[in-house]
């Protein structure tokens, strides 16, 4: 009976504990059903877009000629860059790993082809590769087999060579996971296997390649989709000579009048499939556990000893991927005509003072500024937020795995089809922002919602739970832990996080390119103007700009959080 | 100062093979008490106190701090970590790398709103008391271990809490330092008297500091007692193992005679049945050459020395008695002693003193014999 009388006078507590956890229930998932709507939705819109009478979109798309040559190169660029992006990456990372300590910063090179802005390098390539007056392919022309042919050898603007030059670049992605779980072997495994007898090249196939599964897995997967979703290569380069993969002809769907959005829609599905399906795959084979990457405790000692090689390796890489595309930027920018010819003498600054004065680069510039740090100003909470839900992913069965899905969808979804999706919602009711800024900010917080929450949860994993609980029992309560605790230790996150969303978003082209207005421009998209019109010394000082602003972003982040900054991602 | 009342607790984990952490685990710990839980890993003891820190939230009973209930099912009470006025000691230290010494250790006091000048002066005596006080402007990283492990004893004690949680503080420590931290906390504790429980999987740590110790296993508590009655009077086999009495003697009762290992052991006590298991530490089996008796009263049988090994004090050596190994540790005594002398394949005489061996029926549950003095009691009685 008193036990009873007990229970009955303490009841309204007990509703209490259980009112603070829908409390907290509430509020995540209407988080995840704020960003599930600002992802969701614009994907919703397109395809529904594509279904519209009787799925008109979808005939159009396939039965039109020469649909199966843009599947058929899709899938080429998409595979074919990824072999070349496991064979350099992985061959990246072994030589990265293989460093002696005083050349351990040339780890970072490798990453430059993400860095820099690819509408730039392609351009660059173009300088060097143009069957006629590419410099590269002018200096191979002396060579005394190649004497008697007037253009060539190379021809950058077909499809074998957009798959070269892509696969180059995505090595950079492949490179940044493989070498990461490549630190993590523990190099008494490695000499386990060699006093057991092997060879070098034995260790290298029966135990530091499987021991890298994982990591190639995940690096190629993210290759790949990436691949498919290339833009940038394709669209400068393959016009000339009728290369067309599925995104540049949803672009050119848009630009037909008048603009055939339905056609479009119908052609991103595949993409938009593959992609999801590829993220439903990964979630399950993989569960939680590919997040994190773990490094051994005691008795670590790092693998491979150095060599010189590597580093010849890594400087040979960052050569042809980074500084030959941007030495050939420089001397058109400081040419008068692109001619195959360099004439020093000749060179002169005109073209900047052009560039400068004309082709509304200025405000360009002030624009994308303006639209990054804003995106990165709200990516940067959001994303926190949502680490903090996925760091405690137990206590949020529900909310967890969409939440986790949501994020993760801007990075396996090509960026064509988001801006397409932007620009569909947003020119229409409830919410009109087309022409302002706004669609800009909102697209880019999209696309940076994976990198934000990646970036910062891993930093908080590394933090671990001890310096908060140290606070709690210190009796201080969520708010000033936060504040107090949290905050400051990862401020170096907060840093690197922002610094290199920064840096993507500056360089962000693709999307951009679809959801910009005649009052809204960006650096990339007065860029590929000025290159539709065919100015090639202009169109380098723009680019050379461009570059100037990233790698002043880099510098930033760089003193933020160390020259291991990019490494992180 | 408070003391803690812990009723029928209980916690699992789910996931994909739940586990069940703690068992219904009934624990009183008076004011000023110093409790030891002691156990393996995976025994449940880590939960428990973060469970009383509110770090973990447990699924049934009740913990009550004095008259305070900060944790009852029954009546939806969980009082959150920072309201419970503890303090709480990590293995990691957990100090926050990005501020110094002195804001560590004056955190608790700002979170308890506590006067600029007095909080000074409370870092200031506290710093004092465990040697930290010209490290206050440093910062964690600066600091050695044994250092930081003191800081993060003063971060703990600074706010004068009710109830100081230890969490394996030692055991990052290396083996000399371990010894003299160990002995701090003893004095601290000894000076300041605040209630604590203690967690650790170190015997000789528990045995030092506890008032009491609380042997845990699969969650639950096997044995509550001083220091001396576990180490003397373990009350199960597990206790008995866990608190270093190794050697363990399978006994059966064949033909009136207990034998181990297939031969005969002279001197066991009487008991009702036909088997049950001895436990002694290695300190506890003597030897002697064979020629010799055995003290009276003592448990004994012939055995063969395996093997033997020089450890400077005392020596270590492996003896068989049919198929089964025991192991002893002599004193090493002068040069030529008899010890020194033992080869493979020596035959000896093997017994344990009266009252060294713990007999432990088929249940593991302690038998009472000579040595404890129920037994002695009931020895007088027969």
């Amino acid at each position: 009976m008193a036990a009873d009388a007990v229970s009955v006078g303490m009841r309204p507590r007990r509703r209490r504990v259980t009112r603070a956890r829908i409390g907290t229930a509430v509020a995540v998932g209407a988080f995840t059903a704020g960003l599930g709507y600002l992802t969701v939705v614009p994907l919703v819109r397109l395809q529904a877009l594509a279904f519209e009478d009787r799925g008109q979109g979808f005939v159009d798309a396939f039965t039109r000629p020469g649909i199966w040559t843009t599947i058929r190169m899709t899938i080429a660029l998409a595979l074919g860059s990824l072999a070349i992006a496991l064979v350099f990456g992985t061959a990246l990372a072994w030589a990265a790993n293989s460093l002696s300590p005083r050349l351990r910063p040339l780890r970072a090179l490798p990453i430059l082809p993400i860095v820099v802005p690819a509408i730039a390098s392609v351009l660059g390539w173009g300088f060097l590769f143009s069957p006629r007056p590419g410099y590269l392919n002018a200096l191979l022309r002396h060579l005394p087999w190649w004497t008697d042919i007037d253009q060539g050898p190379i021809n950058i603007y077909s499809l074998p060579w957009i798959i070269i030059i892509t696969g180059l670049a995505l090595a950079a992605f492949v490179y940044l996971f493989v070498s990461a779980s490549l630190e993590s072997i523990n190099g008494e495994l490695i000499e386990a296997a060699q006093v057991s007898g092997s060879s070098r090249a034995g260790v290298f196939f029966r135990v530091t390649l499987p021991l890298l599964r994982p990591a190639l897995v995940y690096g190629g997967g993210v290759a790949l989709l990436l691949g498919l979703g290339q833009f940038t290569a394709p669209l400068l380069l393959g016009r000339t000579q009728g290369v067309s993969v599925l995104t540049t002809e949803m672009y050119f769907a848009t630009k037909q009048e008048p603009a055939q959005y339905a056609l479009a829609a119908a052609l991103g599905s595949p993409l938009l499939l593959f992609g999801v399906g590829v993220l439903v795959l990964q979630r399950v084979l993989l569960g939680d556990h590919a997040r994190f990457v773990t490094h051994g405790s005691k008795g670590f000692r790092p693998a491979a000893r150095s060599s010189r090689l590597g580093a010849v390796a890594i400087l040979l890489y960052t050569l042809f991927a980074t500084v030959l595309p941007i030495v050939a930027l420089v001397i058109v920018a400081l040419s008068t005509w692109w001619t195959g010819d360099i004439v020093p003498s000749t060179f002169t600054l005109d073209n900047f003072r052009n560039v400068i004065e004309t082709s509304g680069i200025t405000s360009a510039i002030r624009t994308s500024l303006i639209v990054s740090v804003i995106a990165v100003g709200i990516a940067l909470p959001v994303g926190f937020i949502a680490a903090s839900i996925l760091y405690r992913r137990r206590e949020h069965r529900l909310m967890g795995p969409v939440l986790d899905f949501i994020v993760a969808m801007p990075l396996s979804i090509p960026a064509v089809i988001f801006g397409l999706g932007f620009l569909l919602t947003y020119t229409q009711g409830p919410v009109v922002l087309y022409g302002t800024n706004w669609v800009m900010i909102l697209v880019y917080v999209t696309l940076m919602l994976p990198f934000s929450t990646r970036m910062q949860l891993s930093g908080r994993v590394a933090l671990g739970d001890a310096y908060i609980e140290a606070s709690r029992v210190s009796g201080a309560g969520p708010v000033r832990t936060n504040l107090s605790i949290l905050a400051p230790l990862m401020r170096p996150t907060f840093g690197a996080a922002a610094a290199l969303m920064f840096v993507l978003l500056a360089n962000e082209f693709t999307a951009s390119l679809l959801v910009r207005s005649p009052t809204v421009q960006v650096m990339g998209t007065v860029l590929f103007d000025t290159y539709d019109n065919g100015l090639y010394p202009v169109v380098a000082c723009v680019a050379l700009i461009m570059i100037l602003v990233t790698a002043l972003g880099v510098l930033l982040a760089v003193l933020l959080s160390g020259s291991d900054a990019f490494r992180r991602l | 100062m408070t003391n803690v009342s812990i009723r029928g607790l209980s916690k699992r984990f789910g996931g994909k093979s739940p586990t069940v952490a703690i068992d219904n685990l009934d624990l009183e710990v008076g004011q000023g008490e110093f409790v030891v839980l002691l156990g393996p890993s995976g025994c449940g003891k880590t939960t428990t106190l973060r469970c009383i820190a509110g770090l973990e939230s447990p699924e049934s009973g009740r913990v009550c701090f004095g008259e305070r209930p900060v944790y009852d099912a029954a009546a939806g009470i969980n009082v959150g970590a920072h309201k419970r006025n503890i303090g709480m000691v990590f293995q990691s230290y957990a100090l926050w790398p990005h501020m110094t010494v002195r804001k560590n250790i004056g955190y608790p006091l700002r979170t308890r709103r506590i006067k600029r000048a007095i909080a000074s002066e409370w870092i200031e005596e506290v710093a004092r008391l465990v040697d930290c006080g010209p490290l206050l402007d440093r910062y964690p990283t600066q600091l050695s271990g044994g250092q930081q492990q003191r800081v993060a004893l003063s971060r703990g004690l600074v706010a004068r809490p009710d109830l100081v949680l230890f969490d394996e503080p030692l055991s990052n420590l290396d083996a000399r330092l371990r010894d003299q931290v160990r002995t701090e906390i003893h004095e601290l504790h000894q000076r300041l008297k605040f209630t604590a429980v203690y967690v650790t999987h170190d015997q000789s740590e528990a045995l030092a500091l506890g008032d009491r110790l609380a042997i845990m296993r699969d969650g639950r508590i096997d044995q509550l007692a001083t220091p001396e009655e576990v180490f003397e009077n373990p009350a199960t086999e597990y206790v008995a193992e866990f608190i270093g009495m190794a050697n363990r003697l399978q006994l059966d009762r064949r033909d009136g005679h207990w034998v181990y290992g297939g031969h005969a052991v002279h001197g066991c006590p009487t008991v009702a049945s036909d088997e049950m298991a001895a436990r002694a530490r290695p300190e506890d089996l003597h030897l002697a050459p064979a020629s010799e008796n055995a003290p009276e009263d003592a448990v004994w049988f012939p055995a063969t020395v395996v093997a033997s090994e020089f450890g400077g004090r005392y020596i270590d050596v492996v003896i068989s008695i049919g198929d089964e190994r025991l192991h002893s540790r002599l004193p090493a005594g002068e040069r030529g002693n008899w010890a020194r002398s033992l080869l493979p394949g020596d035959p000896l005489l093997g017994f344990f003193p009266a009252g060294t061996l713990t007999f432990f029926d088929n249940t593991a549950t302690r038998i009472p014999t000579r040595g404890s003095s129920t037994a002695a009691r009931m020895a007088i009685g027969a």
